[in-house]
């Protein structure tokens, strides 16, 4: 994507136009950061008490799948394990655009991340990723799951 | 609920017609016969089998061969169940030869279907896999264009 910035002093209606052909995840994501909207997740450290951690913010691009145990959301990144206070169904909404898709009731994987999709012997497909985890891509997903990899082929 | 049954139904008809006309094609190549109760227990193995297929989501937490297994399983003693309630009907009693040949039709095309759903997960798997790969390739020479551009 060619980049062009123009730098005048005099200008007091700073402004960004986009020119696109279609409305990729990247362009999607370029509207978001101009109007601050690029989604960031608030998270805490796994390990640590709610009240204690030190609440950081975590980019998608970072996260390799989110995890919902006992009514509790959790986001596997390289760095570690951290407890998100949202809602899986609201992240599942607001990362739809970053390659985020939900393959089990209780999973949301980011298809950027994925470093091998294998079945199992008793067929069961799972989503390997970099930190040696495995997430299985239910049967009833699995539709769904393969119209969004087509969608985000069109639209990449 | 009403269009849930009525998905069953249209797919049980479709069995049925295959399963028919596939049975007279082979009793036209081989010479052999049926009567009106044999056309009877096809449709009511076909009701069973349609019935049974149609349960997967019930399986969902198992593993799709563990629900292979589960469906055939249950599928044999529908079957059975069906076979004596037939005999009890029309008071005949089913020879142990009987027994084998109707399980055979049966299992066999399980088998073959089983095999090619089989085949056919990791197929898609594999074509799911390229597609991610291809996707990722993607992203990463549009991230390195825009850190040249």
């Amino acid at each position: 994507m060619k980049l062009n910035l123009y730098e005048n002093k005099d200008n007091l209606d700073e402004h960004v136009d986009v020119y696109y052909s279609n409305m990729r995840p990247v362009i999607r994501q370029l509207i978001d950061t101009v109007n601050s909207e690029r989604p960031k997740l608030k998270g805490r450290p796994a390990d640590e008490d709610l009240d204690d951690g030190e609440e950081i913010l975590l980019d998608p691009k970072e996260i390799y799948y989110l995890d919902h145990i006992d009514r509790k959301l959790f986001a596997y990144t390289k760095d570690g394990v951290f407890r998100l206070m949202d809602t899986l169904s609201s992240c599942e909404e607001t990362l739809w655009n970053y390659g985020f898709v939900r393959v089990s009731k209780s999973n949301l994987i980011n298809v950027y991340k994925i470093k091998q999709l294998k079945p199992d012997m008793n067929m069961k497909v799972y989503a390997s990723f970099d930190n040696g985890e495995r997430i299985c891509v239910n049967r009833s997903y699995k539709k769904s799951f393969n119209e969004y990899l087509q969608r985000i082929r069109r639209m990449g | 609920m009403r269009e849930k049954v009525v998905t069953f139904l249209v797919e049980l008809c479709c069995v049925y017609t295959l399963v028919s006309v596939g049975g007279a094609i082979v009793n036209m190549l081989i010479g052999g016969q049926t009567n009106n109760l044999n056309v009877l227990v096809m449709f009511m193995t076909c009701f069973i089998g349609t019935l049974v297929l149609n349960l997967h989501k019930l399986f969902d937490r198992v593993s799709p061969l563990l629900m292979i297994i589960i469906q055939y399983l249950v599928a044999c003693v529908l079957c059975a169940v069906m076979v004596l309630i037939v005999c009890w009907i029309s008071g005949e009693t089913v020879d142990p030869r009987g027994w084998y040949e109707f399980y055979r039709s049966f299992t066999i095309p399980y088998v073959i279907l089983a095999g090619y759903y089989y085949y056919r997960v990791f197929s898609d798997t594999k074509k799911q896999d390229d597609l991610i790969q291809e996707i990722q390739k993607a992203d990463r020479e549009r991230e390195d264009k825009d850190v040249i551009s």
